[in-house]
């Protein structure tokens, strides 16, 4: 299967990836060939198959939502942010 | 030097390793952050939080340093994944793995190089340097925990920590000639592992030793409740000795590099004269194993690193005038070409429309791939593959272009699609290069593997590569 430049330009937005025009070429290229190859699995009969999400998964679990000891991070999470007023994350204008 | 518990503790031992350390790494460049003291200082605070909670005697890692793939959190160090959108990212807390080993007495050392966020076979995909193979400069340590394989291989730390999505401890470790453990899915914490597909990975060790893989396992594994796919240590118990291998019949007209070749048909040979009863077994999946785990990694991936925006953390750009545009722009200039094309490539599969035909398709191969290792370990204890077609390939892709590196993770995504523990252990030097072999068992049997792995490193132990090596009898 082919992915058109098109398709291709549709499925990076959707990704909020913006290509160069030099990229998309050898990403379309390269996507193309993993679909092509994807293609294989259409000679397995699934008709009978329950699909895996996860190979070894318990039931739900919860815990309660509370600081651990030693785990108060919220200073040094603000810390990693690449613009800060006091404690606000700035960002462009919205609107 | 003296044993690696007591390299740490005298100033002058210390300061002859880290020389030497330092001076092995300008070859290899396995590391991406060293600073063994900011790791001595973080250990003692959680070895004096955990008080006298964990007996002496149980201190099996006690002053033991170690290195730690950049994909796994350590306070204080940096955690890059190999990208330019993280950077400059300094991690806020340790993940539990690597907690449970400082409390345990072992120190972080530093942070390995790795392909940007575990996507690669050869660690070239790091946006910041290219790790070398201890063995030959001229070659790829494999990957992408390759700076973590290429740190145990050149001794200069006796473990290191990696993750394992499709094959990503095991090839390196391989590569390198080092055991490399990707345990059972859930049996070692992925709190503060940075995710790439998270129904797949895990945390293992990577080591020079089995009784070191198996310790550091040992003390890492367990339930976490920061993590809610992680599962309660389920110690499978054995009775009497456990000696039956099975290997796919299917490996016959798979294509192997002739050194792989041989060194599978020496592995067994050596297994039979151990006493061990080696059998042929059936995995039909086994060829729609690699379509089946790329469609579910690049679809998990697709969703996990929709994080990376440039506005609460990493790569921004400044000039950038509405948040979509910033968004748009972050993400395009801090992720490398691999990591764009997988995100494409599961946005794609997810697709309205296209999800019944690929993604939908994918789990229930997963499920016939589940089911095919559960009729064989109903009749052998094990299975053995090997781990990579070929041994360590040169860089650039003309041995091995991206495509051809994706195909050859047949023999390592199996066992991440099924959940189950595989080791990685050296079996033969062939060409001057370390072939590794697998062995893959049923949940929750690491113990089983170890066991088996032991024996083999018994008549053919971990080799050690002439240069580019710390040896610690100088």
């Amino acid at each position: 299967m082919h992915m058109e430049k098109e398709e291709l330009y549709t499925t990076a937005y959707m990704a909020r990836l913006k290509l160069s025009e030099t990229e998309s070429e050898d990403l379309e290229k390269a996507v193309s060939r993993m679909l092509k190859y994807f293609e294989k699995m259409m000679e397995v009969d699934v008709a009978n198959s329950e699909p895996t999400t996860h190979a070894l998964l318990k039931d739900n679990r919860l815990r309660k939502d509370e600081i651990a000891a030693g785990k108060q991070t919220s200073d040094k999470i603000l810390k990693n942010a690449p613009e800060l007023e006091d404690r606000f994350i700035v960002t462009p204008n919205v609107l | 030097m003296p044993e690696w518990d007591k390299i740490l503790s005298n100033p002058e031992v210390f300061k002859k390793w880290k020389e030497a350390a330092v001076s092995i790494d300008k070859n290899i460049k396995c590391f991406l952050e060293f600073d063994p003291e900011k790791g001595i200082n973080l250990s003692n605070r959680e070895a004096a939080a955990e008080g006298a909670e964990t007996k002496p005697e149980d201190k099996t890692l006690s002053g033991i340093p170690f290195a730690v793939k950049d994909n796994i959190a350590v306070e204080s160090f940096k955690l890059t994944c190999g990208s330019k959108i993280l950077s400059n990212f300094v991690s806020p807390y340790t993940a539990t793995a690597v907690t449970k080993l400082q409390k345990n007495g072992a120190v972080v050392v530093g942070k390995t190089n790795l392909d940007e966020f575990g996507m690669g076979s050869s660690t070239e995909n790091s946006a910041f340097t290219q790790t070398h193979n201890p063995w030959d400069l001229k070659r790829v340590p494999g990957g992408s925990s390759g700076g973590s394989a290429a740190a145990v291989a050149a001794g200069l730390v006796p473990f290191a920590l990696g993750s394992d999505t499709g094959g990503s401890i095991r090839q390196p470790a391989s590569f390198c000639g080092v055991y490399g453990l990707k345990p059972t899915y859930g049996s070692v914490s992925r709190f503060g592992l940075v995710a790439y597909a998270s129904s797949l990975e895990v945390i293992g060790v990577i080591a020079k030793t089995v009784s070191m893989l198996k310790n550091v396992f040992k003390v890492m594994h367990g339930e976490d409740p920061y993590d809610h796919s992680s599962l309660p240590a389920e110690e499978k118990t054995f009775n009497g000795k456990i000696t039956k291998i099975g290997f796919p019949k299917e490996l016959k007209s798979i294509e192997l590099y002739p050194s792989v070749r041989k060194t599978l048909d020496s592995t067994i040979k050596n297994y039979k004269q151990m006493g061990y009863d080696i059998s042929e077994i059936s995995l039909p999946t086994l060829e729609y194993v690699v379509s089946a785990y790329y469609v579910i990694a690049t679809a998990e991936a697709s969703a996990n690193l929709a994080r990376f925006d440039g506005i609460r953390y990493g790569e921004r750009d400044f000039s950038a005038e509405n948040p979509e545009e910033l968004m748009l722009s972050s993400r395009n200039r801090g992720f490398g070409k691999e990591v764009k094309l997988r995100i494409l490539l599961g946005t794609y599969v997810l697709r309205s429309g296209f999800q019944e035909q690929y993604y939908l398709r994918a789990q229930k191969i997963r499920t016939a791939i589940r089911k095919d290792l559960q009729r064989a370990f109903g009749t052998v204890d094990a299975v053995l593959l090997p781990v990579y077609p070929r041994p360590a390939f040169k860089p650039g892709g003309k041995e091995m272009d991206p495509f051809s590196q994706k195909l050859a993770d047949i023999f390592t995504s199996t066992a991440n699609l099924a959940g189950i523990p595989a080791v990685s252990f050296p079996a033969a030097v062939e060409e001057g290069l370390p072939v590794g072999m697998q062995l893959l068992a049923p949940a929750f049997a690491e113990k089983l593997l170890f066991s088996m792995c032991g024996d083999y490193e018994k008549v053919f132990p971990s080799p050690s590569p002439a240069e580019n090596y710390l040896n610690r009898s100088i």
